[in-house]
């Protein structure tokens, strides 16, 4: 009796621990395919308000079968999407914007750089916040398939810190800077 | 081994005073004419019979709580981007602190004031390469309000429009004005950048645009229809000529050409030019010396005077200084 029920904890532990581990090594997987749909331009950026000085107020629609990494490579995105995209306005009063770096030579250039810039956990998260607190509204998750969600949230950029750093790397040019 | 660190260093020193940059254009927000009217802040006077009504800047600035805002916002927006502005205000205010000066000031031996010819008074104004013309109108559709908002960035010499940011804001029910305006400005200055960022890559790229003007004086015996030279061309031919040679790619544009005055726009310049081993920044002014060097040599002999209207705009009077 006494090593069944030691038998049962282990068994328990056990399928506690393989569980945890098949869920994070499936997270692992998701955030190994959302970077890749990011360098692939598979999100969208719309903006949706004028932020305070300084920052862009947008709302990013990411794609993953987990929600949760949807949510989390939302700020990616966003980075992403101000440096390399732009956006367009989809309210009044909201302008459309061109992207920081809009040569593609300028990008394969700095291949390096965009590569430690855009890590997990790497410097672009300096320039992002989530808006809402990571609130998602019920109308901006949407199952579009069996295996994956697109999620819409709303970001805030810190654009003009960014784009001087972007300077500062000599990837982008100021306004004065053949003056 | 401390030579060659010596010499090093030397060199280096030396390269980083070869690469000049060129000369920066000065840019200054002015609200339109349009604003004026609107606001009433125009000026009548009687032009010889002609009544004529210009803009007010100074009463605007003194009375107009809200254009002084719009102004500041652009100006440190700009500032933020290393580009600061011209202050209109703080232009009129050295302006008129300056004609007073001027009209007071005597010399210490013969007392007599200051040299200033009628050209010299007609320039005594605000001015700058670049102007940022600014309009906008207060939209009210029922309880909500917008401001529609129009930024364009002006060649004071060429005429050209050379950056642009436009739109109606977002329509809100209890913004106050000044806060519409705030948000307008913020909205739309990154795409007035964009397209103020690409008239400097043009300029780089194929030379600052300018206009060159020439003109005879009344006693010169001479004109432009004159010939010189073993072929026989005609002065309007030579001047062609040397611009073609001097310019970016030999790019000009004739508009007129008489045997009194020719005009000459969409000249490309180059941004820089070498002297004593030097990289320099060249502006209209040292571009047309050349031509009037040119014309001051053999075979042609021919006095000139130059001026020049900041970066962008230079006369030459043929016949004498």
């Amino acid at each position: 009796m006494k090593y069944l029920k030691i038998f049962a904890v282990l068994f328990a532990l056990i399928l506690v621990f393989s569980t945890n581990d098949a869920n994070s090594q499936s997270r692992r997987r998701a955030r190994k395919k959302a970077n890749l749909e990011t360098v692939q331009w598979r999100y969208e950026v719309q903006g949706v308000g004028t932020g305070r000085e300084g920052t862009y107020l947008l709302k990013v629609w990411s794609y993953s079968k987990s929600p949760q990494v949807a949510i989390e490579q939302a700020k990616k995105n966003a980075v992403h999407g101000i440096i390399f995209k732009g956006y367009v306005g989809v309210k009044q009063g909201v302008s459309t914007q061109k992207p920081l770096v809009n040569s593609l030579v300028a990008a394969k250039e700095h291949e390096q750089f965009f590569k430690k810039f855009f890590a997990d956990g790497g410097d672009y998260m300096k320039y992002v916040s989530m808006a809402t607190d990571g609130a998602v509204a019920a109308s901006d998750r949407m199952k579009i398939s069996k295996k994956e969600f697109k999620i819409g949230v709303v970001v805030s950029v810190r654009k003009d810190e960014l784009r001087k750093e972007l300077e500062r790397q000599g990837i982008i040019k100021g306004l004065s800077s053949m003056f | 081994m401390r030579k060659i660190i010596i010499s090093f260093c030397f060199t280096l020193f030396c390269c980083s005073l070869a690469f000049s940059q060129a000369k920066k254009p000065t840019i200054m927000v002015v609200p339109s004419d349009n604003w004026c009217i609107q606001n009433n802040y125009m000026m009548e006077f009687d032009n010889q019979g002609t009544l004529v009504k210009i803009p007010n800047y100074k009463k605007a600035l003194q009375e107009n709580t809200e254009l002084l805002l719009v102004i500041s916002k652009l100006n440190g927006l700009m500032a933020e981007r290393g580009f600061p502005l011209k202050n209109m205000e703080s232009v009129l205010k050295s302006l008129e602190s300056d004609s007073a000066e001027d009209a007071m000031i005597a010399s210490k031996d013969m007392g007599m004031g200051a040299a200033e010819s009628p050209v010299d008074m007609l320039k005594k104004v605000a001015k700058a390469d670049i102007v940022m013309q600014l309009t906008w109108t207060m939209n009210k559709r029922g309880p909500k309000k917008s401001i529609t908002f129009n930024l364009q960035g002006l060649d004071s010499f060429t005429n050209k429009q050379v950056a642009t940011a436009t739109g109606t804001g977002t329509p809100s029910f209890s913004a106050e004005t000044v806060v519409l305006l705030e948000e307008a400005v913020l909205s739309h200055m990154d795409n007035f950048c964009n397209t103020l960022m690409t008239h400097f890559d043009d300029m780089a790229l194929n030379g600052r645009e300018v206009m060159i003007r020439i003109k005879k004086w009344d006693d010169w015996e001479s004109d432009l229809e004159t010939e010189y030279g073993p072929d026989s061309d005609e002065l309007s031919v030579i001047i062609e000529d040397w611009l073609a040679d001097n310019t970016v790619n030999g790019r000009y544009n004739t508009t007129d050409a008489t045997e009194n005055m020719m005009n000459f726009e969409q000249v490309r310049i180059p941004l820089y030019y070498e002297r004593k081993g030097k990289q320099r920044a060249m502006d209209t002014r040292r571009f047309i010396r050349g031509l009037s060097k040119y014309l001051k040599s053999e075979p042609f002999n021919i006095v000139n005077k130059v001026t020049t209207k900041g970066l962008g705009r230079a006369t030459i009077y043929l016949g004498g200084k």
